[in-house]
């Protein structure tokens, strides 16, 4: 897989969106840079647009003009990429198997913003200089800046550099990874982060392989070799749950007996399935796999939540507002 | 080589090309699963090629599925793989693939495809591939061709349904909403939906206004007749141009490439019923009878061919053996009777065949009362 990098003094990052204000990827309230490109391919994934290395064609049909403007039908657009079926009004169509040829300069002669790139290219100081206008929420709250994908450890220069670059400026940094990287892309990244939170999606490496594209053996071996390679770094095991793929207490039973030895693992999240970036296939002419699944109802998140503070050794007050 | 999807029929085509090329004295290779049999050769024990000898066609079924198999998805260009470091990327391994073909002194490729294949294989032609296409559509939405095989055995499986459906309304005194597979045309709705005498037949190329629906199924609806069957394609609109889909996974599928189709690709939805459900949930709130949804979709891609796919089949088969013979490459083999045709494919590529205000199908509807939504 082609690392977006130039070179380690220098490096350079595709990155797809800086979000502002975030709250549920680390301590505090944060700055979440989402990176380009990942080596998994989950499901449920709620950001397709990250899946890709390099950046790549979005569609927002709502903004199309339709045959009132139809330059997408010409030069510099790839032929056939666009076209209109006969007899029937409304957006241009798209022939997502055509489109290869789209980049920055033709999406921008498209005059609605229909057409669009997900991700450009950046340098650690434009980064940077975004996640640091917010350095006083940063300091009130503890938050900072909080590294996601995609999969960000794809880019292990361009991580390490932002993570350093933030700690200079007195930025606390948190990583969002898979881990399903080789291991020196991990310790290159590892050195400069505070909180490292990782995901563990399923249990068997079989059922794994089926939902996520890949068996979770070196996933694991890379997770414990974090733990004690890096005893400083707080760690936050995290499960997307899903009804009907890993919403189950054998799963988070035995992510429990896995992290539980490494003290410096001091929390396990669950995160219930949702289709928020449901919307995002449709700008990228993809399928969403996990059309009927459901999100996880109160009483499963209860009940497996339960399981996780007993775990860890604590009670949880009684929601005021529950009848 | 066989594209994604299956359709009934597979087998005649497999034979007409290779009856076809043994009179000519060519030989006749054929690709397993997709492209896979050239890609990925090592899963296959006896090779990822199967040499189409006279005795292995001669007897072969055409009832049975494709000789050559399927892949879920024909795309050279994006074939997903996990590289030397365990992890997923998404490859173009056409150019590799088109040396392979040279290398098995492959000269020309005949592969049976769907709207996306064709896509694909326009693709490989400007690479320089010699490719010539047969249609297979069971929604028999391709432009250029008036008939793509497979819709035949769709449409006979699908009237059979309708035919139970409407005896399983009779016997309840409810009305059935059967939802039949066509996600951007109607051909296949409109087609059983007369055959079957439905009370109406929502299609994608007419927006349905639910009230009118109703209006007319209370019409319809007697003492002596408390029943009643509508048929809705997967695609179909209604006026307040929600799909008749949930919202968001009906919002998705009509921005999709209509001709990105094909099981397991990755433009593809896979969820059926939905149609069905929705438009049986919102009628029964503006009629006094209950309704209930059944779908019969995915069932139709399956089974044994009808007589005519099995001529269409082997006429398609033949006729890009003949495309060949004179020297047309790039094409696709289309029937517009009398005559077999070669389309570019260029010209065949982003065209969808669907319904048009003027079709005798929609004028038959019409005089036989059935119910458009319109």
């Amino acid at each position: 897989m082609s690392n977006p990098s130039t070179t380690p003094s220098a490096p350079t990052g595709i990155v797809l969106n800086i979000q502002r204000y975030c709250s549920h990827d680390g301590p505090g309230i944060r700055t979440n840079v989402f990176l380009k490109g990942c080596s998994l391919r989950c499901k449920w994934c709620g950001n397709p647009e990250s899946i890709r290395v390099k950046p790549e064609l979005s569609y927002d049909p709502k903004k199309c003009k339709g045959r009132e403007c139809s330059l997408c039908l010409k030069d510099p657009f790839p032929k056939g990429a666009f076209y209109f079926t006969e007899g029937e009004e409304g957006p241009v169509k798209v022939n997502w198997d055509l489109t290869s040829g789209c980049d920055e300069a033709s999406c921008s002669l498209c005059p609605t913003g229909a057409l669009e790139m997900y991700g450009k290219t950046m340098t650690v100081d434009e980064v940077l200089n975004e996640v640091e206008k917010d350095a006083s929420i940063y300091r009130t709250t503890g938050g900072g800046i909080t590294l996601s994908g995609g999969e960000c450890m794809l880019q292990p220069d361009f991580s390490a550099a932002l993570f350093g670059g933030a700690h200079q400026r007195g930025i606390n940094t948190a990583v969002e990874t898979a881990c399903n990287v080789p291991w020196t892309n991990i310790e290159k990244v590892l050195p400069h982060v505070d909180t490292m939170l990782h995901d563990h999606k399923l249990t068997i490496p079989e059922r794994h392989k089926k939902w996520t594209g890949v068996g979770n053996e070196r996933i694991l071996a890379n997770f414990k070799r974090a733990y004690e390679t890096f005893p400083n770094v707080d760690f936050i095991a995290r499960t997307p749950l899903i009804p009907g793929v890993n919403a189950d207490e054998e799963h988070i039973r035995a992510v429990l007996a896995f992290i539980r030895p490494h003290k410096n693992v001091i929390d396990y999240e669950l995160l219930p399935y949702h289709r928020f970036g449901l919307g995002k296939y449709e700008y990228l002419g993809k399928v969403y796999e996990l059309d009927d699944y459901k999100t996880p109802s109160d009483e499963v998140v209860k009940h497996l939540q339960a399981i996780i503070d007993e775990a860890f050794g604590r009670t949880r007050q009684a929601d005021p507002t529950a009848k | 080589m066989v594209g994604a999807g299956f359709v009934p029929g597979m087998n005649a085509v497999i034979k007409g090309v290779a009856l076809a090329a043994g009179h000519l004295g060519w030989e006749v290779i054929g690709i397993r699963d997709g492209f896979e049999g050239l890609l990925r050769p090592e899963r296959y024990a006896e090779g990822g090629l199967l040499h189409l000898a006279p005795h292995l066609i001669e007897n072969l079924d055409p009832s049975a599925g494709s000789l050559l198999g399927q892949s879920g998805r024909v795309d050279p260009f994006h074939v997903r793989q996990i590289d030397a470091d365990e992890m997923v990327e998404e490859v173009d391994r056409s150019d590799e693939l088109l040396a392979k073909l040279k290398a098995e002194r492959i000269d020309a490729l005949i592969s049976v495809v769907g709207g996306q294949g064709l896509t694909i294989l326009y693709k490989l032609h400007a690479k320089g591939l010699n490719a010539v296409c047969i249609p297979r559509a069971i929604e028999n939405d391709v432009a250029a061709t008036l008939v793509s095989f497979g819709f035949n055995s769709a449409l006979s499986f699908t009237i059979e349904m309708l035919d139970k459906a409407r005896q399983a309304a009779q016997a309840a005194g409810k009305i059935a909403v059967v939802e039949v597979l066509g996600s951007q045309t109607g051909w296949l709705a409109l087609q059983s939906g007369i055959a079957a005498g439905a009370d109406a037949v929502l299609i994608p190329e007419v927006p349905c206004d639910l009230q009118k629906l109703a209006a007319k199924l209370k019409e319809k609806m007697t003492t002596r007749r408390p029943y009643g069957l509508v048929v809705v394609a997967e695609g179909a609109n209604l006026v307040d141009n929600a799909k008749a889909g949930t919202d968001k996974a009906s919002t998705l599928k009509a921005s999709l490439a209509p001709l990105a189709l094909g099981d397991n690709s990755s433009h593809v939805i896979q969820r059926s019923g939905q149609a069905a459900e929705t438009v049986a949930n919102r009628l029964q709130l503006l009629i006094a009878e209950e309704t209930f949804p059944l779908v019969v979709g995915p069932w139709a891609r399956a089974g044994t061919p009808t007589a005519v796919d099995r001529q269409l089949g082997l006429a398609y088969g033949a006729g890009a053996v003949q495309a060949l013979n004179t020297g047309q490459t790039g094409v696709m083999v289309a029937f517009v009777p009398p005559d077999i045709r070669f389309v570019p494919l260029a010209e065949a590529i982003n065209k969808v065949r669907t319904v048009p205000p003027d079709n005798e199908f929609r004028r038959t509807a019409q005089s036989l009362g059935i119910c458009l939504g319109n």
